[in-house]
């Protein structure tokens, strides 16, 4: 069980995070410079297409990047302290019990070898102390809670012996079985059945209302993320490029990409010959453009685009990383500006305290 | 924003700008599938040297012995034991840079011989094997059916044989110092794997995506046969034939050593072995150049194995 | 499990009995008769009709086939399997006599095998690209590579001329004459070389599987979803990868069980040690043909036990697995 006071301020604060992954083809920036926060009881969604880095991110968080990959720079601060200073046995301790975590592959997420109520118990035995007899019962629990049928039989049970549903049910159980406060679902439903993802949304939110939980909703599906998220940020190439709460960014996204991302939706109410794409694809992370990462597929593109872009504050709580102005617009420094003039201007709209 | 038209014009400029961007990128060289494969195999250094190695054991095998002629097998009994030199007494070359082994015979001589007759007996059986396994795999894998379940319950019994030692009742009972009793006998003990891996390249070719694709095409069974089936089924195939190459030149070598093979007289690489382990104190480094010879031959074509099965289908590789 | 079980060993007798009808078919097949060797000058030709009538030669040959195996399923009397045509002793005594000393030489080392090379392999495996793992995975793949008969050569070799008699060279025990002859001291000194040599060629097998198992376990979900609950390393790997990576390690063990009975033909023969495999190639020779088939069947045997042995183990250790 965890102890945490509850901190002033956010749960988690990312700052300038980077995970590279230094392969033999070269550097992979997998997360480039990310910031972000999530407050207690907020869910946060994650959202991008494959290989934009909010699985790194989330694994970051963890510390559980392995060789290649390395964290060369950034804070990861939980309730004030920073999980990226911490010793590797304090680490653990906070994995599983203040984080806990849980992956998109229910098949083979869990381990064939043991019964579900036994990696349950497991998880609660090794952050708290109690019997094995205590564990068991609060696996049984926990399984009856995330509504698992015949919880005491299932228990008994391993994994090949359940359905998709029913392990990414267990896999919650386990996670959620250390009253964790926040927890990271990376692409929890996306191999499941559309039904049987509804089953699981609905058990996720039920939990975090009654849990008072933080939740880091990775995944690509905007649907999921209209109906679970309070807070979303949209990733491209390793960077942030819009944050703004659910409302604002399905109702007036700001950045290319995402406006990109929701025309593509198709609708059941209009009648269309073709559906909407966005041109050409996800750069090579060995071969990024310079400047801004969306520029050779962006049909708002402009020479002040071959830099970096600023990462405005385009409404209260609303930040793109876009050069266009607040209202859409060429901006201030004037849609041709290059060099030390573009920079300078970057400079001056980012916003700090992202 | 600007007046409507303009905005449509620097609209299109702007996607022609995006549009050429990713045109340059797009513009990576195609290979083919030889090409890719022959690219991929480059990468491994090992395999590399393993060719390299093998073919200088080849020419070794080639040149020695048609140089040297009868050479290893004359005997000159004054000359037992001697050290090794170039040329003799009467100033002839004799290029016996190995010495000479406790007959008189020039060990140099000797090896390439023994080389030679042990890599060919190796291909030969390779090849024998290759095509039994490849006739009953595909049979079993393209006719299903009962015919592949008795033809796999025969692959389990010759499994289940004890396979040197059936060789040895092979060669010992038909005809002992018969090279081409050795070369059938390992040619029909040997060739359970490649009809096992032919019969299930066969079985899932059948039913891959490709092949039913090219079937709703209209393409033909020649075309599907020889450019879907042929290039995936060929590639393991390859692969265990490498591999096979090193075990059955380590077979015979085997039968050699044991006095069954090609008889004390022939040269192989097993013989020498025999005759070297007779006269372990007195002539120690004649175990050396034998079995050094035929470690590289058994790590060479392991390698290239290796390199070659990594080449033709990387998707098989387990472990980086 | 006992019908699986039943059902296994139902399929095995046709294979055993193919395995019956080849080797039956090559002595058949085989030029000469199991008379030659009594054909002398002074023999009689009536005696040796009454040899080709005793050994039931002049019968065709399915019904010699019908009359050989049905005796020999037998396995408990004394002339199931026939007697040597050298020494006219019963087959089935010789081989039972031998056994044990090729079980012994195989057992040994097979527990040799199994304390190093799983070590080995979960050292190279958790260690992956250290120097650690590139000397085990070079010492393993040249291990593997060199022909058993070669290592054992080579090793003969250290044994008895590098060091010069530190070891036996053949043999199972000393010479008659010798103090301590026999004793099991005497046995173990003269066990070191052939099972060295058997033992090495195993780690080197054994230790390649073991780590690529591994490292295919270590790659898996479940193996991050133990990291992501806080698990410390060491129950990360030794309980939750090695529990998987060692189910096909132990169907490894089941199979290489069988070899331990053929035995090992081309160590035995270097070393001279008394052994099944040294039987084997013995009768060979010398065309005693019922002791060699006696060999096959007992080596094909073996191989059936080993697999049925695998295959109930992986039932035991896999709870995935159903009967």
């Amino acid at each position: 069980m965890t102890v945490t006071e509850r901190h002033v301020g956010p749960l988690l604060e990312i700052k300038g995070l980077k995970t590279h992954f230094f392969t033999q083809d070269g550097v992979v920036k997998a997360v480039d410079d990310v910031t972000f926060q999530i407050s207690h009881g907020q869910t946060l969604g994650v959202v991008g297409e494959s290989g934009c880095g909010k699985s790194v991110t989330s694994l970051s968080v963890m510390r559980l990047i392995d060789r290649p990959g390395r964290i060369v720079a950034g804070e990861v601060l939980l309730n004030g302290e920073d999980l990226l200073a911490k010793r590797d046995a304090d680490m653990r301790d906070v994995r599983g019990d203040q984080v806990s975590m849980i992956f998109q592959e229910p098949m083979t997420s869990l381990n064939p070898v043991f019964t579900c109520g036994d990696q349950i118990a497991e998880a609660v035995q090794q952050h708290t102390a109690v019997s094995r007899r205590e564990a068991w019962d609060r696996a049984i629990e926990m399984m009856r809670v995330v509504g698992i049928a015949d919880a005491k039989r299932r228990a008994g049970e391993h994994p090949h012996q359940l359905s998709g549903g029913m392990r990414q049910r267990v896999m919650i159980a386990m996670a959620l079985s250390t009253d964790p406060d926040l927890l990271i679902a990376d692409e929890p439903t996306t191999a499941l059945d559309v039904t049987i993802q509804a089953q699981i949304l609905e058990v996720m939110r039920d939990l975090r209302t009654k849990n008072r939980m933080a939740i880091m909703l990775i995944t690509h599906d905007l649907g999921v993320v209209a109906e679970m998220a309070d807070e979303v940020v949209v990733m491209y190439a390793g960077k942030v490029v819009e944050r703004a709460d659910v409302r604002t960014v399905f109702g007036t996204p700001h950045h290319p990409y995402t406006k990109g991302l929701l025309l593509s939706i198709p609708r059941l109410d209009e009648r269309v010959e073709r559906l909407e794409v966005i041109k050409g694809t996800v750069p090579s992370p060995l071969n990024l453009p310079t400047g801004c990462l969306f520029k050779r597929r962006c049909p708002y593109r402009m020479r002040v685009c071959d830099t970096a872009p600023p990462y405005q504050e385009v409404g209260p709580g609303h930040f793109s990383r876009c050069w266009l102005t607040p209202a859409g617009e060429e901006p201030a420094v004037g849609a041709d500006a290059t060099g030390d003039e573009a920079e300078a201007a970057a400079e001056q709209l980012t916003v700090e305290t992202r | 924003m600007v007046s409507d038209a303009n905005a449509a014009e620097i609209e299109r400029r702007r996607l022609e700008e995006a549009a050429a961007d990713s045109a340059e990128i797009d513009r990576t060289p195609v290979r083919t599938y030889w090409q890719l494969v022959r690219q991929r195999f480059l990468k491994h250094r090992l395999a590399v040297i393993a060719v390299i190695v093998l073919i200088v054991l080849a020419t070794y095998a080639i040149v020695v012995p048609t140089v040297t002629g009868d050479a290893w097998r004359e005997t000159q009994l004054f000359r037992d034991d001697a050290p090794p030199e170039l040329f003799n007494e009467d100033g002839d070359l004799t290029f016996a840079v190995l010495g000479y082994n406790e007959q008189g015979q020039n060990l140099f001589a000797r090896l390439g011989k023994a080389t030679q007759t042990s890599l060919t007996i190796g291909l030969a059986a390779v090849v024998l094997i290759v095509m039994i396994g490849v006739f009953i795999g595909s049979i079993a894998g393209y006719v299903g059916g009962w015919i592949d379940n008795l033809l796999m319950r025969f692959v389990d019994v010759m499994l289940s044989l004890p396979g040197l030692f059936i060789i040895l009742m092979i060669t010992a009972f038909f005809g002992q110092g018969n090279v081409w009793v050795v070369i059938i006998a390992i040619g029909l003990t040997g060739w359970t794997t490649a009809a096992r891996l032919v019969r299930a390249e066969f079985l899932s070719l059948r039913e891959v995506d490709y092949v039913q694709a090219a079937r709703a095409l209209g393409a033909s069974p020649q075309r599907i046969i020889l450019r879907h089936m042929l290039p995936p089924a060929l590639a393991p195939i390859v692969v265990a034939a490498t591999l096979g190459i090193a075990d059955s030149v380590v077979v015979e070598s085997a039968l050699s050593f044991l006095g069954f093979g090609i008889g004390r007289d022939g040269a192989s690489l097993g013989t020498m072995l025999q005759n070297a382990r007779e006269y372990f104190f007195s002539g120690p480094l004649k175990v050396l150049y034998p079995g050094v010879v035929l470690i590289l031959i058994v790590l060479s074509a392991s390698f290239l194995g290796d390199g070659l099965r990594d080449a033709l289908d990387p998707r098989q590789r387990v472990e980086k | 499990m006992a019908s699986y079980i039943l059902r296994r060993t139902l399929q095995a007798i046709p294979i055993l009995f193919g395995v019956a009808i080849i080797s039956f078919a090559i002595v058949q097949l085989a030029p000469g008769s199991p008379i030659d060797r009594f054909r002398s000058p002074n023999v009689r030709p009536e005696t040796l009709e009454n040899l080709i009538r005793l050994y039931g030669l002049d019968r065709p040959v399915y019904e010699q086939f019908v009359n050989w195996f049905s005796t020999f399923v037998q396995f408990w009397r004394t002339d199931a399997w026939g007697y040597s045509l050298v020494d006219g002793r019963s087959v089935r005594d010789t081989v039972v006599d031998r056994m044990p000393a090729t079980l012994l030489l195989g057992g040994t080392a097979l527990i040799i095998t199994i304390i190093l090379a799983v070590p080995i392999g979960i050292l190279a495996a958790v260690r992956q690209y250290s120097w650690a793992d590139k000397a085990i995975t070079t010492f393993a793949t040249i291990g593997y590579a060199i022909p058993s008969f070669l290592l054992g050569l080579y090793i003969a070799y250290i044994g008895t001329v590098v060091f010069r008699g530190a070891f036996p060279g053949f043999g199972m025990v000393s010479l008659p004459g010798v103090e301590g002859r026999g004793t099991p001291l005497d046995v173990a000194w003269h066990m070191v070389l052939p099972v060295t040599s058997l033992a090495i060629q195993q780690i080197a097998g054994w230790s390649r599987y073991v780590r690529a198992k591994m490292l295919e376990v270590l790659n898996q979900d479940y193996v991050r979803t133990a990291k992501a609950k806080g698990l410390s390393a060491a129950k990360v790997t030794y309980k939750h990868a090695l529990r998987n990576a060692l189910i096909p390690v132990i169907t490894l063990f089941g199979l290489t069980l069988p070899g331990l009975l053929a035995g090992a033909v081309i160590t035995e023969s270097i070393f001279s040690w008394p052994g099944l495999g040294f039987l084997g190639l013995q009768a060979v020779t010398q065309r005693d043909y019922p002791l060699v088939l006696a060999f096959v069947m007992v080596g094909g045997f073996g191989v059936v036990l080993g697999n049925l042995l695998a295959d109930v183990l992986y039932g035991v250790a896999d709870p995935r697995i159903k009967y």
